[in-house]
C-alpha cells in the first residue's frame, strides 16, 4: 500500500516533449503554477490555472500516473473540503480543493517526467553542491529499495505469527519492535556496502569531478518557456489590473 | 611480472578479539586467475578489502604487514588511488548500482576522478562494447535481469583501467545461465585483456576449467596455494568442507579401484572425454 | 496438501508476477521450485501461508481457502523461511528468537520450552542459546532464522533460496537436516538456483518460467530436458552433463543420471564387465 504511494510520484521513462524538456524548464514550470495557484483564491482563475496544468500531463501522455497521485490524496483533499466549509463556506473550500489538485499536478507533472538523475544535474548546474545533489539522487533511488525491504521484513514476521492489530495501546507500540530493529539493522548494513563500493569507485577522490552528461537548454526549452511567461503575465494582469467582479469572480449558486 | 604482493598480513576487526585473517604471504602475477575459497567466516571477503585499500582506510582495526599493489603500499596510498589498479564487485547488484541509468553508472568512477569528458565517453563506449552491453545503456537497474546487473556492475569498475578485478562471490543471487553469463564476461577479461583475476566462489565446478591457481583459507589463513589438478587430489578441500567438483570427485572414487588416467579432469568436458575412452 | 488452481498475482504498480499457476502438493513431499531470476517463486511461496491473497484463481491449504483465514493461523501450519535472516532476527537472545513465534501462536509456557529445546538441539544451535543473532556469522544467523520459523514444528516448511551464502559443508547439513523433516512425515519446499542441491536432496522439481509453472516432475526428468533449462535460465547439474555427454558415444549408458553415486556404480559395474 504504502508501495503505491511512492510508484505513483515516481518517474517513467518516455519519449514525449515534456519528458525531453530540461529540468530547470520544469522547475520554472512548477514555480510558476505554485505562485500563480497561491494568488488567487476564487474557483475561475483556480480552474483555469487548473487547464493550464494539465496540458504538461497530458503532453506527457502521463494522465494514469497522474490519477493515481491524485487517487492517493484523496482522502487529504476529502478532508481539506469539510473543515473549509466549517470554517468559511463553500466556495472557499472548493477553491482550497482546487488550489491543492493544482499543487499536486504541477509537481506530478514534474516527478513524473524527469528523471531523478537529471534532477540532481540540474541542481549541480544550479550550483547546488555535488554532495547535495548526490545524497537526493541516492534517496530517490533507494526508495523503492527500502519500501520493499519494509514489505518483506513484515511478511517474514506476520509468518511467525505477528500481528499488528493485536493488543492495547502499549502492545500495539511493541508489536512494531519486531519490524523496527530489523529495518534499522539492515538499513545500516546496506549503507555501509553502497559506501564501500562507492568508495571502491574513487567516490570523493578530487574536488573538481566533471561530468558525463551537461544539461543544455534547447529551442524546445525556450518555446515552453515562453508559453510560461506569457502564462504568468496574463495571470498577474487579470490579478492586479483587470476591472474584475463580474466573471472572475462567480461563485457557486448555492 | 608482480602485481600484488602480500607479506605477513594480519587484521582485526576493532571490537572484535581474533583476527579475521592471519599471516597471510601471497603473490599474484600479471594475468593469473586465481580462485579463492574456503568455508563461509573463513576471511575471504577481509583479505579483498586488503587488496585495494578498504582495509585499513576504510574498515578501523588493526593491520600488519604490508600489502603491495603494483608497486603501490596500500598503508601510504588512499582508496581512490589503489582503486584505479584494483576494481572490487560485490555480491549484491543492487548496493553496488547506484545510478538509474547504465551510461551514468559507467561513467561514475572515472567522473569522480575528474577525467576530462571525452575521456569518460571514451572509456564508456569501450567499456559497453567490451561487455556487450550497448543496448542496456539507458536502462534503470530494476528493468536489468540479475546477470545483466550483476555485469554492468563490472563494466562500472572497469572503466577505471584496473589491472586486476576481484569479485567477491558475484554470482551467489544470479540464476544459473544469469551466472554462467557472468562468468564468461571474467574469463574473456582475462584472456583478451589479461586482466588479473581473483574470484571468490563457492562453486567450483563453474570456474575451475577458467583457473590457473586455487587459493584456499581456512580459519583466517592460506592453507593450500595450488594449480587446480594439484590442490584437488590432495585431501584437504575435503577436510575443510569444501565442494570438490564431480569430474574431480568420480576421478577420485575411480583412482581408489584401482583405474589409472594420465590426467585429472577438471571440467565435465574432460571427465566425459576420459570416460568416453575408458568405457569403449 | 496444497492446492493451487489458476492463481494470478498481479503488483500494484503493474508487474503481472504470476499467470495461472496451478500446482498441487500432497503431504509428505519433498520439492524444489527453481526458475530464473523474477519468475514469480517467491510471489507464489507467499501465498502458501496467506501472506498474499489470490487475485484470481484459489489456494487452498488442507482445503481451507488463504483468503479466508489469517496468516497467523496459517502460520501453524506452513512455516515460511525467508531468504534474508536479516529480515527476521530482531530478539537479544537466539532462546528469545525462537520463542517469539511460539509466544506469538499461543503455546502453552511447557510446549514453548520443550519445542525450543528441540529446535535448538535440532539444528545444532544449543551452544549460541544465549548469544544475540546479530553477532553470528551468515551462515549461523540462516540456521537461527530457519530456527525460528521449525520451532513451530510446521506440518509444511517452505524455504526461500536457503542456500545462497552458504559453504558446502553448510549445505550438505541443510539438506540432511530437510531431508530428516520430510522423512518424519512433514513436506518440504525449497526456492532455490542451486541445481546441484535440488537435484541431490529433492524428488520433484517445479520449474517456473515468466509467471507460470513450465515443468513438473522427479530431477532426472526435469533437469535433464534441454528444453526446460533453456525457458527457464537453468543448467543441467553436473551428473547429468557428463552422463549425457558420455551417452552420446557410449552405447545405452543411461543420459539421464543426475547423482553422483548412481553415475559412479554405472561407470563401475561397466568397467568390471
Ligand atoms: N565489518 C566487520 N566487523 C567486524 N567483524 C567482521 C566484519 N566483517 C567480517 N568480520 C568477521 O571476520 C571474519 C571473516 O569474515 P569474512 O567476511 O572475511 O569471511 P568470508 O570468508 O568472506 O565468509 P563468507 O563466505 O560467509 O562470505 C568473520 O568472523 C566475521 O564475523
Ligand atoms: N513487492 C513487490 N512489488 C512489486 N513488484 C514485485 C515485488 N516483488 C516482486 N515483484 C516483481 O514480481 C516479479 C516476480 O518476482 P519474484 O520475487 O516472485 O521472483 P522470483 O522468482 O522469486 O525471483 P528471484 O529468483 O530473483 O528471487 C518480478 O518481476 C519482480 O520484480
Ligand atoms: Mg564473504
Ligand atoms: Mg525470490
Amino acid at each position: 500500500m504504502s508501495y503505491t504511494m511512492f510508484s505513483a510520484f515516481e518517474f517513467k521513462r518516455k519519449d514525449t516533449y515534456i519528458h525531453n524538456l530540461d529540468p530547470r524548464t520544469k522547475m520554472f514550470m512548477t514555480l510558476i503554477f505554485m505562485t500563480v495557484a497561491l494568488l488567487f483564491t476564487s474557483i475561475v482563475p483556480l480552474l483555469i490555472t487548473f487547464i493550464a496544468t494539465l496540458i504538461p500531463v497530458l503532453l506527457a501522455k502521463s494522465v494514469k500516473e497522474w490519477l493515481s497521485s491524485l487517487k492517493g490524496t484523496t482522502m487529504l483533499l476529502v478532508f481539506i473540503l469539510v473543515i473549509n466549509s466549517f470554517v468559511r463556506d463553500l466556495n472557499f473550500a472548493v477553491a482550497m480543493v482546487l488550489r491543492l489538485i493544482v499543487l499536486i499536478t504541477a509537481f506530478s507533472a514534474f516527478f513524473l517526467t524527469t528523471h531523478p538523475d537529471d534532477l540532481a544535474q540540474a541542481l549541480i548546474q544550479m550550483k547546488v553542491p555535488f554532495d547535495f545533489a548526490f545524497a537526493l539522487s541516492m534517496a530517490t533511488r533507494y526508495v523503492p529499495t527500502l519500501a520493499r525491504e519494509a514489505q518483506t521484513i513484515m511478511d517474514a514476521q506476520m509468518s511467525r505469527g505477528l500481528e499488528l492489530q493485536r493488543g492495547g495501546l502499549t502492545q500495539k507500540i511493541r508489536n512494531l519492535i519486531p519490524l523496527i530493529i530489523p529495518l534499522i539493522v539492515n538499513s545500516v548494513r546496506r549503507a555501509m556496502s553502497i559506501a564501500e563500493s562507492l568508495e571502491s569507485r574513487a567516490f570523493g577522490a578530487i574536488k573538481k569531478r566533471t561530468y558525463l552528461y551537461q544539461l543544455k537548454l534547447t529551442k524546445g526549452d525556450f518555446l515552453f518557456l515562453c508559453f510560461l511567461i506569457m502564462y504568468f503575465v496574463t495571470m498577474i494582469y487579470l490579478k492586479f489590473y483587470f476591472p474584475f467582479t463580474t466573471w472572475m469572480e462567480w461563485k457557486l449558486p448555492l | 611480472m608482480v602485481l600484488i604482493e602480500i607479506k605477513n598480513l594480519s587484521f582485526t576487526y576493532a571490537n572484535t578479539e581474533e583476527p579475521a585473517i592471519k599471516n597471510i604471504d601471497l603473490t599474484i602475477n600479471e594475468g593469473e586467475f586465481v580462485l579463492l575459497t574456503g568455508p563461509s567466516g573463513c576471511g575471504k571477503t577481509t583479505l579483498c578489502r586488503c587488496l585495494n585499500g578498504l582495509i585499513p582506510h576504510f574498515y578501523n582495526g588493526e593491520m600488519e604487514g604490508d600489502v603491495i599493489i603494483d608497486g603501490l603500499n596500500t598503508k601510504e596510498h588512499p582508496v581512490y588511488e589503489l582503486a584505479q589498479k584494483v576494481g572490487l564487485v560485490f555480491q549484491d547488484p543492487e548496493n553496488q548500482l547506484v545510478s538509474l541509468n547504465v551510461e551514468k553508472e559507467l561513467a561514475f568512477a572515472p567522473e569522480n576522478l575528474g577525467l576530462p569528458r571525452e575521456e569518460i565517453r571514451k572509456r564508456v563506449e569501450e567499456t559497453l562494447q567490451l561487455l556487450k552491453i550497448e543496448h542496456l545503456r539507458h536502462k534503470a537497474p530494476y528493468e536489468l535481469s540479475g546477470g545483466e546487473q550483476q555485469r554492468v556492475a563490472i563494466a562500472s569498475v572497469l572503466t577505471l583501467k584496473p589491472k586486476i578485478l576481484v569479485l567477491d562471490e558475484p554470482t551467489s543471487n544470479l540464476d544459473p545461465k544469469g551466472a554462467e553469463q557472468v562468468l564468461k564476461t571474467i574469463k574473456k577479461l582475462n584472456e583478451e585483456l589479461n586482466v588479473t583475476i581473483i574470484l571468490i566462489e563457492h562453486r567450483l565446478d563453474l570456474i575451475l576449467p577458467y583457473t590457473s591457481r586455487v587459493v584456499l583459507m581456512d580459519k583466517g589463513e592460506i592453507i593450500l596455494d595450488a594449480p587446480p589438478y594439484e590442490a584437488f587430489c590432495s585431501s584437504i578441500p575435503e577436510e575443510i568442507g569444501v565442494d570438490v567438483p564431480v569430474s574431480i570427485k568420480l576421478y577420485n572414487e575411480l583412482l581408489k579401484i584401482g583405474m589409472k588416467f594420465n590426467k585429472v579432469p577438471l571440467s565435465t568436458k574432460d571427465a566425459a572425454e576420459l570416460l568416453t575412452e575408458v568405457l569403449k | 496438501m496444497i492446492e493451487v488452481a489458476d492463481l494470478w498475482f498481479t503488483y500494484p504498480e503493474g508487474t503481472i508476477a504470476l499467470r495461472g499457476v496451478s500446482l498441487r502438493i500432497g503431504d509428505g513431499e519433498s520439492i524444489a521450485i527453481m526458475g530464473e531470476n523474477g519468475a514469480g517463486k517467491t510471489t507464489l511461496v507467499k501465498h502458501f501461508n496467506g501472506l498474499l491473497k489470490p487475485q484470481k484463481g484459489t489456494v487452498l491449504i488442507d482445503g481451507v481457502d488463504t483468503r479466508e483465514v489469517s496468516v497467523a493461523k496459517l502460520a501453524k501450519k506452513v512455516g515460511l523461511v525467508f531468504q534474508n535472516p536479516d529480515h527476521q532476527l530482531f530478539s537479544s537472545t537466539v532462546e528469545e528468537e525462537v520463542m517469539f513465534a511460539l509466544k506469538n501462536l499461543g503455546f502453552t509456557s511447557e510446549e514453548i520450552k520443550e519445542r525450543t529445546n528441540w529446535v535448538l538441539k535440532f539444528l545444532d544451535l544449543e551452544k549460541y542459546r544465549e548469544r544475540s543473532p546479530l553477532s553470528l556469522s551468515g551462515g549461523e544467523r540462516k540456521r537461527v532464522a530457519l530456527a525460528s520459523v521449525l520451532c513451530v514444528k510446521p506440518k509444511i516448511l517452505v524455504l526461500d533460496e536457503p542456500t545462497i551464502g552458504q559453504d558446502a559443508k553448510q549445505k550438505r547439513k541443510l539438506g540432511e537436516l530437510l531431508k530428516k523433516y520430510q522423512e518424519e512425515g512433514n513436506t518440504v519446499i525449497v526456492v532455490t538456483h542451486d541445481v546441484e542441491f535440488a537435484s541431490k536432496y529433492f524428488k520433484r522439481i517445479v520449474v517456473m518460467a515468466k509467471g507460470k509453472v513450465i515443468a513438473d516432475g522427479p530431477p532426472n526428468k526435469v533437469l535433464t530436458n534441454p528444453t526446460i533449462l533453456n525457458e527457464s535460465s537453468l543448467t543441467p547439474p553436473q551428473v547429468a552433463i557428463l552422463s549425457y555427454e558420455i551417452a552420446k558415444k557410449i552405447n545405452n549408458f543411461p543420459k539421464d543420471i543426475v547423482l553422483f553415486n548412481d553415475l559412479l556404480q554405472e561407470v563401475i559395474t561397466r568397467v568390471k564387465r
